[in-house]
């Protein structure tokens, strides 16, 4: 690559940004893997850490998810966002102090938010548990960054649009769409009674697919031809995928309500609209999959590509799992059961982080011009892959077991059917703790290449920061 | 799709309709709720001096509310009956009947939840236990259920010396420790009221409880009708003797009936295999027979409400027929009177009687409904 290529002057632009929201999406990944340990902890035996009220099981547990999904998650979105989409533009990244303001605006505003919860002013809204008082802060923060991103693509050198940038896009703007209407009926005009429920269970699980599902599935659609060097393969569906997202998911993720004290109606449309949700998953599975499998050594070879390539397969296998696990005879048994942890952490852990990580082992040596030791990136996938397929099988398994159970009126509670539970929550904690150093071992990647060290680096490398 | 005002319209546009219908459309279909009696006139008009359910719930109770939340106790529990065809709530006996969205207007923070790692709370308040009992049960669960995962929250105590009167005893499930007393904290005071306060125990215009939905025939809701009254307004001896008889019915160790195994905590039995005991013309009917069943057990070919079940039911009791007269008074007493049921009691006296009229039969010969039919008065 010659100094003065386009694609380099656009890494140079984005260095600053990028280092800043990645490294501190790793915190905040280092910080949800010891809430999750905590948590998983605390199942296997409820003694533990029981004294601090602080700590106590429901504060960490949410505590964890958020810290999970608005920092690391947050974060790794604006990071991803606005590199991806300065490259598909051809623009530059501009306004990087405000991006970074923004951005310790966002992080200062989720910290306190999580202290909050632990401090014992959760909301008790589902993935809006954060005190009220951050949220201004929060929206406000997003939309700065939104808009910058917005200016980015306003300034595209070719006007055509790919699929990439329509999932960007559509989650950039979609998350404060939600966040409003969960605002408004929530706090600002609260709704009565179980229309509360229906709002925040929509708003959680809308968060999750339209927020964290089309930045992943955009990324994919970047780094698969970005890296095999193919187009994509039936790309004229991925036009319809995206509509179809569009269009069903804000309504299929009501059928969680099943049976519960709501009309009738609410989850029934949302038992339909998972069904159809197969069309979609199909199209994404088929684009990636289809186009993927063309060069498999090259995907094999390449770390990067493994890791979306993971997130892809795991996205297709769950989703068609969760449209099973919606259906009313299913849910009968599933509902409530210890399954809602395998559709979160399959999400945002198997496909969403993968993909993100893939994303940043792609993008971070073209960004500072450092390369990643090959051994530590294979360390973190294959540690990566162990831990999540296991955490993954020990919630699905113990999650049928604990519904099956739980429909037995004869069992009792907690000395039969928790029981039969206890050895997947010891799995769990295990998964946590593989997955923890697996995290740490990522972080560590990400900053040795951001901030090299100073006494073993040479000149050539540490006066580059300020870009 | 190269149009961004035209992209974002879209893309909101497909936002728009799932709000409509979830945000406006719900919130216009149910949003003014409001409490109601528990039989409306024919008119559909609410009678005058009737009382209005879901009842507020009490200052305390609100603010336990507010605890609840903010300890994160959603995060395990639910609050929500499902409809039977959806779940096993109501089998389970975590509600008389599925819960309503009525139920919750008066609730400033609706807490459903999504998860059960510990049973449904939506009638708490309705299982029986005692203030005492509750605040046991939030400073230590494992103390109650040894393998409960419920978080101890001792930071809502004070450890205190016996004598104080506010002091609860905490009883170790672990013989060599000694008990602990502790002085609960207005906080924890609140939660317990809040606790207390979580029944569904009123029908509503829109739904009545599962019991009496199930039965249709004739017979049985005569039988259902003369029960209507809660348990709360039966004299004290009655009273003491069902608590007594449900002990046995439910308990299932040494000296227990375990009768809950087959014929279900909520009496219904089970279909095609276990005959029920609510409604049953066998419970409500001629106590002598009953009380033989009770002694010896049943095998063979029975028919109850028109139902014929063949099964074989050993003489009640752990070890089998060890029941004492008593024991089997309390009990047969139990299931003449809950679950809708409303019969005269049984005396040990009258169960002594038939004992001895049975003189001589070996034990552990079953009884066959043949042998009890026509019945023998």
């Amino acid at each position: 690559m010659s100094q003065d290529s386009p694609d380099k002057i656009i890494d140079k632009s984005a260095r600053l940004v990028f280092s800043f929201f990645i490294s501190s999406a790793g915190l905040w990944l280092l910080a949800a893997a010891l809430l999750a340990y905590t948590a998983a902890a605390k199942l296997t035996d409820p003694f533990f850490l029981a004294n601090f009220e602080l700590l106590t099981y429901g504060k960490v547990k949410v505590a964890q998810a958020n810290a999970f999904v608005y920092g690391w998650g947050g974060n790794a979105i604006f990071a991803v966002t606005l590199w991806i989409l300065a490259r598909l533009s051809q623009a530059e990244v501009r306004g990087s102090v405000f991006l970074i303001l923004a951005g310790v605006i966002w992080n200062l505003a989720i910290t306190f938010g999580l202290l909050g919860i632990l401090d014992g002013h959760m909301s008790g809204h589902e993935m809006l548990e954060m005190p009220t008082e951050v949220w201004p802060a929060m929206l406000i923060s997003y939309l700065i960054i939104t808009f910058l991103a917005l200016v980015i693509h306003r300034s595209r050198q070719v006007r055509e649009t790919i699929a990439p940038q329509w999932f960007l896009l559509a989650a950039l703007l979609w998350f404060p769409a939600l966040f409003l209407i969960a605002w408004n009926g929530l706090e600002l005009n609260t709704a009565r009674g179980t229309l509360q429920t229906v709002l925040s269970m929509w708003f959680g699980q809308s968060l999750i697919w339209l927020w964290l599902t089309p930045v992943a599935l955009g990324a994919a659609y970047y780094l698969i031809p970005a890296i095999l060097g193919r187009t994509i393969d039936k790309y004229y569906l991925a036009i319809f995928g995206f509509w179809c997202i569009a269009a069903l998911a804000p309504w299929s993720v009501v059928h969680h309500l099943e049976g519960g004290p709501v009309p009738m109606w609410i989850p029934a449309i949302g038992t339909v609209m998972s069904i159809a949700m197969v069309f979609p998953i199909a199209v994404a599975s088929t684009n990636f999959h289809a186009t993927a499998f063309l060069d498999v050594g090259k995907v094999w070879n390449s770390l990067p590509l493994r890791f979306v390539i993971f997130g892809t397969l795991s996205y297709t296998i769950s989703s068609y799992i969760g449209v099973v696990f919606s259906l009313p005879a299913v849910a009968k048994i599933t509902q409530f059961t210890i399954i809602n942890e395998f559709h979160f952490n399959q999400r945002v852990y198997g496909f969403f982080s993968m993909i993100v990580f893939g994303a940043v082992y792609f993008a971070l040596p073209k960004i500072t011009g450092r390369e990643i030791p090959v051994a530590a990136k294979n360390f973190h996938f294959w540690t990566s892959t162990f831990g999540v397929l296991l955490l993954l099988l020990a919630y699905l398994i113990g999650g049928l077991t604990h519904g099956v159970l739980a429909g037995q009126p004869t069992l009792p509670w907690s000395s039969s059917v928790i029981a039969s539970i206890q050895p997947y929550f010891m799995i769990t904690k295990f998964a946590f703790v593989i997955l923890g150093f697996s995290q740490l071992v990522f972080v560590i990647n990400v900053w040795k290449v951001i901030f090299p060290n100073p006494f073993t680096c040479c000149a050539n490398a540490s006066k580059e920061v300020n870009a | 799709m190269n149009n961004l005002a035209k992209f974002t319209i879209g893309i909101f546009l497909t936002l728009g309709f799932a709000w409509l219908a979830f945000v406006v459309g719900a919130r216009s279909q149910y949003g003014d709720l409001t409490p109601t009696a528990q039989v409306l006139n024919e008119d559909g008009s609410v009678p005058a001096d009737a009382e209005l359910f879901p009842l507020p719930m009490s200052g305390l109770a609100k603010q336990g509310a507010e605890e609840y939340a903010a300890l994160g106790c959603v995060t395990c529990h639910t609050q929500q009956v499902r409809r039977v065809e959806a779940g096993f709530d109501v089998d389970r006996g975590w509600g008389k009947r599925p819960s309503v969205p009525r139920d919750y207007v008066h609730q400033e923070h609706v807490l459903l939840g999504n998860s059960r790692i510990g049973p449904d709370l939506a009638n708490v308040g309705l299982r029986g236990y005692d203030e005492s009992w509750f605040h046991q049960h939030l400073f230590e669960p494992q103390s109650l259920f040894p393998q409960s995962l419920c978080p101890p929250s001792h930071f809502l105590y004070t450890e205190v010396d016996e004598g104080n009167d506010v002091v609860i005893e905490i009883n170790s499930t672990d013989e060599s420790k000694s008990s602990r007393f502790v002085k609960p904290s207005v906080r924890a005071t609140r939660l317990v009221a809040y606790m207390l306060s979580l029944k569904q125990d009123y029908e509503l215009p829109e739904v009545a409880f599962v019991e009496s939905a199930e039965e249709v025939d004739l017979e049985k809701t005569e039988i259902v009708a003369t029960a209507a009254e809660p348990t709360g307004q039966l004299p004290e001896w009655l009273r003491d003797q069902m608590e007594a008889g449900k002990e046995v019915y439910m308990k299932a160790a040494t000296g227990g009936g375990m009768c809950f195994t087959c014929h279900q905590v909520n009496g219904q039995g089970l279909a095609g295999q276990f005959p029920p005991l609510a409604g049953s013309d066998w419970v409500l009917g001629n106590k002598d027979r009953l009380i033989k069943i009770s002694m010896y057990g049943l095998m063979g070919e029975i028919e109850v409400n028109g139902v014929k079940y063949n099964n074989v039911m050993a003489p009640p009791g752990i070890p089998p027929g060890s029941l004492t007269d008593e024991q089997i008074a309390n009990v047969l007493t139990y299931i003449r009177n809950d679950w809708g049921n409303s019969a005269s009691a049984i005396s040990a006296e009258e169960v002594a009687r038939v004992r001895a009229s049975l003189d001589g039969r070996p034990a552990m010969q079953m009884f066959t409904a043949a042998e009890l039919t026509p019945p023998v008065q």
